[in-house]
């Protein structure tokens, strides 16, 4: 019985070991440029009239920003907002969000991190966004 | 007791095996975006700390081992190209244009779009192997980037960049962009080719950087979320060398489209290599005759001139017109000024002079068989009011090799040389006291750039109109919003300076012709009514 639990402990470390791996997923950053430029800044400028570039904020603020998860000033969620429910529903009219309907939730939002922290004001590379 | 722990033991089980296909899934998941057969952050020669650039490619060149030599035969290399249809010596390292003229005394700027390191003068080395820039084409982490004024190089420590900008530039971590190497991209081409000329947009109109991650309506090759073409999945590379030329264009390819396996040395970058010539589907059982009669047109038409309709379409200006004259004027505080538009474009630098800027631009159109001709350093030129070409492109309705094509028409005002009638290459560039950026001193400029290039200057300096020709290729829109007829079958159509064919629909035609041409239509007409009206006729008389 000993030998037995010994088994599923193992298994117990080596999947959360694993699952640790990949956690430690690295955004992909063009990707998140274009879930930023097409379903964030496309809805942001459809809606107020006004697009938000990486570049208005800093890397650390972007980090806070998403960190704090609070979009339209705590109004709603920014996950909600990258979550696969969301992209299901605009992915109708929205070619990004249909191209990445089955991306997974921490994926994209690790992409999008990629993209505002390399674009952001003290970023490797400063970017607008359109 | 022992079914308790039986359950529990099972339930562990389970967790942990859930657990376990979790984490896998999720690893494969991760993976799977990752077509690549190489992950160059496990090779050791790449985990290490690197000085510099040369010091990357020497490392890259321990398994690449013939990329050097090949990156050494090209254009991207030599900056040099032989113009086998007249011997002109071509490429950037002899032409001029009317954007920031040459490279002449500017090395140092102007090379930082050059696929190497360490070109600051006319004395670089280009047999060196490892001054090549592997990671210019090849980074995908986004961050290399190779500043104006290093001469090929990255920033390697800290540095105020613009030079008394007050802005801090990070150093570039070599050994991340290294580990992360990959295929070209859109990013990586367009670090140069959307930069052209000096500024986003500025030089092509029909590449900027709108085109890095575009949506369909803009390229419809290179929709971000739909076809996703790179650059190179038109421009088909073998063994480092780019197919695609604006010294020696193919304005007319009568193959057929590239078959899988079958060798054809025809050029990849051509609309008609995956399209053929004959594109538009015809659907007779429908009595729909409309794709042939649009196959006809690109007997002619360029496929460009319909599916391009406008350029700079992205939402970045390019540059229309330059004009050197006015650079030079101060502001009222005695200091160099900018002007800006009310889009917030720079119109006006007193290091450059005027500009004039322009979005979604018509294109203008002409013959075009390809040949095109430049006017070289120590070639004659006349003042007047009549512009003198840099590049003058060949083409005729007649000579069964043309096609109507949209181009780009920069038109500028550039130095000459009065005494000597000829153009000329002035350093600009450099914070030293001879570039004209710094001394605003063209007599000074223009002696350094020229004394470089071995050609005589008189000292003497005035103005000539110069123009540029820009066949439009990229920004390919989706066909609903191709060009319909009338665009071009109409009085005042965009073909309306097009001269040499008989258009339909144009008022500038032959009136014989056209008269003649109405009155066969009419008698048709009358004799389908006549023949009609009579059948009638005679079947009531038979009833």
């Amino acid at each position: 019985m000993r030998t037995k639990l010994s088994i599923v402990v193992a298994l117990a470390i080596l999947g959360s070991t694993a699952y640790t791996t990949a956690q430690a997923y690295d955004g992909d950053w063009k990707r998140g440029r274009i879930y930023y430029r097409q379903v964030c800044t496309s809805c942001h400028v459809a809606k107020t009239e006004k697009a938000i570039s990486p570049t208005t904020k800093t890397k650390a603020e972007w980090a806070a920003y998403l960190q704090a998860d609070k979009h339209a000033k705590g109004k709603d969620s920014v996950k909600q907002y990258i979550s696969q429910q969301y992209r299901a529903s605009i992915k109708a009219s929205n070619k990004a969000a249909e191209k990445f309907a089955d991306v997974p939730d921490q994926e994209l939002l690790e992409d999008i991190k990629a993209f505002v922290t390399k674009g952001a004001k003290d970023g490797d590379s400063p970017a607008s966004c359109s | 007791m022992n079914s308790q722990h039986t359950r529990w033991s099972a339930a562990v089980t389970l967790t942990g095996w859930l657990a376990t296909l979790c984490a896998l899934a999720m690893s494969s998941m991760v993976g799977a975006a990752n077509t690549s057969t190489a992950d160059h952050s496990k090779f050791k020669e790449l985990q290490q700390t690197f000085q510099s650039g040369p010091d990357v490619t020497k490392a890259c060149l321990t398994c690449h081992t013939e990329a050097a030599s090949q990156i050494h035969k090209t254009k991207h290399w030599t900056w040099e190209f032989l113009n086998p249809e007249n011997n002109q010596r071509l490429g950037k390292k002899n032409v001029m244009n009317n954007f920031c003229i040459s490279i002449s005394q500017n090395y140092a700027f102007c090379t930082s779009c050059h696929t190497g390191y360490g070109w600051k003068d006319k004395n670089f080395d280009f047999s060196s192997e490892n001054n090549v820039d592997c990671l210019v084409c090849h980074d995908r982490t986004g961050n290399y980037r190779k500043l104006p004024g290093l001469a090929g190089h990255p920033a390697y420590k800290e540095m105020e960049f613009p030079p008394g900008s007050g802005k801090i530039i990070k150093p570039v971590d070599l050994a991340k962009v290294a580990q992360k190497v990959g295929k070209t991209s859109r990013d990586t081409c367009g670090a140069c080719h959307f930069n052209g000329g000096g500024g986003d947009g500025v030089k092509h109109g029909d590449m900027d950087s709108s085109l890095a991650s575009p949506e369909k309506e803009l390229d419809v090759h290179m929709d971000s979320v739909g076809l996703d073409f790179t650059c190179s999945t038109c421009h088909k590379t073998s063994s480092h060398d780019v197919p695609g030329s604006r010294y020696t264009p193919t304005a007319m390819d009568k193959e057929q489209a590239h078959i899988r396996g079958k060798a054809d040395n025809s050029n990849p970058a051509t609309c008609q290599s995956c399209h053929g010539n004959q594109p538009h589907p015809v659907n007779l059982a429908k009595l729909d005759n409309h794709g042939n009669k649009l196959n006809e047109h690109t007997r002619k038409i360029a496929c460009q001139t319909c599916h391009i309709p406008s350029f700079a379409r992205g939402g970045v200006a390019t540059k229309m017109s330059w004009d050197w004259s006015t650079a030079g004027k101060m502001g009222p505080d005695g200091k160099p000024m900018t002007k800006k538009d009310e889009k917030g474009h720079v119109i006006y630098d007193s290091r450059k002079g005027d500009f004039v800027m322009g979005e979604n631009v018509v294109p203008e159109y002409f013959w075009f068989n390809g040949k095109v001709k430049y006017t070289l350093l120590g070639d004659k030129v006349s003042k007047s009011d009549i512009a003198t070409p840099i590049n003058r492109i060949d083409g005729s309705p007649t000579d069964g090799k043309s096609m109507i094509w949209p181009m780009k028409v920069m038109r500028g005002t550039q130095p000459f040389d009065p005494v000597n009638h000829t153009l000329v290459m002035p350093h600009t560039a450099g914070n030293d006291d001879i570039g004209y950026w710094k001394n605003y001193e063209w007599e000074k400029a223009i002696a350094d750039g020229m004394k470089n290039m071995g050609a005589p200057f008189s000292g003497k300096v005035d103005f000539i109109k110069t123009e540029m020709y820009w066949p439009i290729t990229h920004m390919v829109a989706p066909k609903e919003d191709a060009l319909d007829c009338v665009s071009c079958h109409s009085n005042d159509s965009r073909l309306k300076n097009v001269q040499g064919i008989y258009m339909p629909g144009r008022s500038d035609n032959n009136k014989m012709l056209d008269m003649a041409g109405w009155t066969l239509a009419l008698l048709t007409l009358l004799g389908v009514i006549i023949h009609g009206a009579g059948r009638i006729y005679m079947s009531n008389r038979k009833g």
